[in-house]
């Protein structure tokens, strides 16, 4: 009977791994969608980008890369779908080199889908190294920063770029955090200079900025890839996120079984050592 | 001098940035703004530093042709045909842009090599994760327990399927510490332990339906919210509260020229 119950207190970490390996892949080939109700954070950022007037000035800070992917980029694809339909006006740039293709491809597909013309309903500025001192001098003077855009044009030149100086024009900052900028716009950009602010975070960052919701600092935070989801049921456009729910609570439940028999082999024999 | 300089350098740096966050006239005004625009030049250039970097710790492995010399390699060649397509993307496209619609192979190398790379690196971790939950998840004390239960509110509490689920997983873990805490009082003489140890186990039991199948199946992601929102918000401002703190002082001492460890 012990050798049983140690069998339950080590199992072998290949079977671990062939169980999380089954119980992603499966849920994730059926390709099926799950009822969810929305968590109030995000209903709250939807809520707020809902109220945003039409043409209003809008910025999305790509802050990850192919690591994040799969929980961000459904943030960014909804909120570009969002932002389009709500016919805002989209200013895309970066602190991370490496993911800005994947904001870049996203923004040039979407905005087809709306028929919107490069420089008047968006414009992708690239990157600038420096972080907080990128975000500092962009709330003084955002061509102070950026005279060109990604292709080398001048900014001055752009007309969606005309009607806008510092963060004073901006309505709102979407940022898609998989490392500590999301602070760095918090510390800067809020508190500096008041710009209103909605994060979307991987879930391991999530409970990070949690505090700065609850002062008020951030409008709100889209966390995880169950954010992307609520996300995607409020605008009505189900995508990978969506899809990804099943496999997310079929390994959730996984790893709660594997938790809960460790801790019966574990009890049993700390009893049976007394 | 070696070392005068570089602390002379800090400090005016640091007082003056300081100077210019209270006085924000005149010449000070715009100091922040000027020292900011340095800043991004510099950062600029410390990715040139980093890639000279890179590349001499790698040549050096391929010349001492040591055990993982081939990993190296493929590192320097990766490099260079993405350096060398890279700028010739650039000097080719109309946009001038290795990311522009024309400039096919950048975007086949980003699509197809490197973001399956990368995303295939990160996705490893899940097993790990998953291996490390079973095996640091142990109800060893009573701290351990609570970070076990809670745990397990908040993972039900985040998916669709939680509130269904809840249920049977509170039955299973209040059974298994109901089990416990009978088990461990049949050893003890003393009565009025012996008694604590079994009313224990028997709450245990009495709980299970109140809280697992009338309160959780309800109100488990409303619970779990409240996990976040209160418990764990609080250790997490407490501990962004000593960071901000301690990032002062350093700062301090760094401008003042008592921390010097960024010379070594």
């Amino acid at each position: 009977m012990t050798e049983f119950f140690k069998k339950l207190a080590g199992i072998d970490r290949r079977i671990i791994y062939l169980t999380v390996f089954l119980a992603t892949a499966i849920p994730i080939l059926t390709k099926k969608t799950m009822k969810i109700e929305p968590l109030p954070e995000v209903k709250k950022a939807y809520e707020y980008i809902e109220s945003l007037p039409e043409s209003s000035i809008v910025m999305v800070s790509i802050d990850y890369d192919a690591a994040s992917m799969p929980e961000l980029q459904p943030m960014l694809e909804t909120f570009l779908h969002h932002a389009f339909r709500k016919n805002l006006k989209v200013i895309m740039l970066g602190h991370w080199a490496l993911g800005l293709p994947l904001g870049q491809q996203a923004l040039e597909d979407i905005a087809k889908k709306y028929n919107k013309i490069y420089g008047i309903d968006y414009v992708f500025l690239g990157y600038r190294p420096g972080v907080a001192a990128v975000i500092i001098n962009m709330g003084k003077d955002i061509k102070s920063v950026f005279s060109s855009d990604y292709k080398y044009t001048p900014i001055d030149s752009l007309p969606i770029m005309r009607s806008v100086k510092n963060y004073k024009d901006i309505k709102l900052l979407f940022g898609l955090e998989a490392g500590a900028v999301g602070d760095a716009w918090i510390q800067y950009g809020y508190a500096r200079y008041n710009l209103p602010i909605i994060l979307g975070t991987t879930a391991v960052m999530t409970p990070d900025y949690y505090p700065y919701i609850q002062a008020n600092q951030v409008i709100s935070v889209i966390g995880g890839l169950r954010g992307a989801a609520d996300y995607e049921t409020l605008v009505e456009i189900p995508g990978q996120a969506s899809i990804g729910m099943l496999a997310q609570s079929v390994i959730h439940l996984v790893i709660i079984a594997f938790i809960i028999i460790g801790n019966i082999g574990f009890l049993v024999l700390r009893r049976a050592k007394k | 001098m070696k070392k005068e300089i570089p602390l002379a350098i800090t400090f005016i740096s640091g007082f003056l940035l300081v100077l210019a966050l209270f006085i924000p006239h005149k010449p000070f005004g715009n100091l922040e703004e000027i020292f900011n625009d340095w800043y991004i030049i510099v950062s600029g250039f410390t990715m040139l530093l980093g890639i000279d970097s890179l590349l001499e710790y790698n040549f050096k492995k391929i010349r001492r042709k040591e055990k993982d010399a081939p990993y190296s390699l493929v590192l320097i060649l990766s490099f260079f045909i993405t350096l060398i397509w890279g700028v010739t993307e650039i000097v080719r496209t109309p946009e001038h842009n290795p990311f522009s619609p024309t400039s096919t192979f950048s975007k086949y190398f980003y699509n197809s090599i490197f973001m399956p790379l990368q995303s295939t690196m990160f996705a490893i971790l899940s097993f790990f994760i998953a291996s490390a939950a079973y095996r640091a998840f142990r109800a060893k004390e009573f701290n351990s327990a609570l970070l076990l239960v809670s745990a397990v509110i908040v993972m039900l509490g985040r998916i669709p399927l939680g509130q269904g689920a809840a249920p049977y997983v509170i039955t299973v873990i209040f059974l298994v510490f109901a089990w416990y805490f009978y088990a461990e009082s049949v050893g003890i003489t003393e009565t009025g332990t012996k008694l604590l140890y079994i009313l224990v186990s028997v709450a245990f039991i009495a709980l299970i339906y109140p809280i697992g199948w009338v309160y959780l199946k309800q109100h488990i992601p409303s619970f779990a919210d409240w996990i976040m929102n209160v418990p764990q918000m609080a250790g997490k401002r407490g501990i962004m509260i000593g960071i901000a703190l301690g990032g002062i002082a350093m700062s301090i001492r760094i401008i003042l020229g008592i921390e010097r460890t960024y010379m070594k």
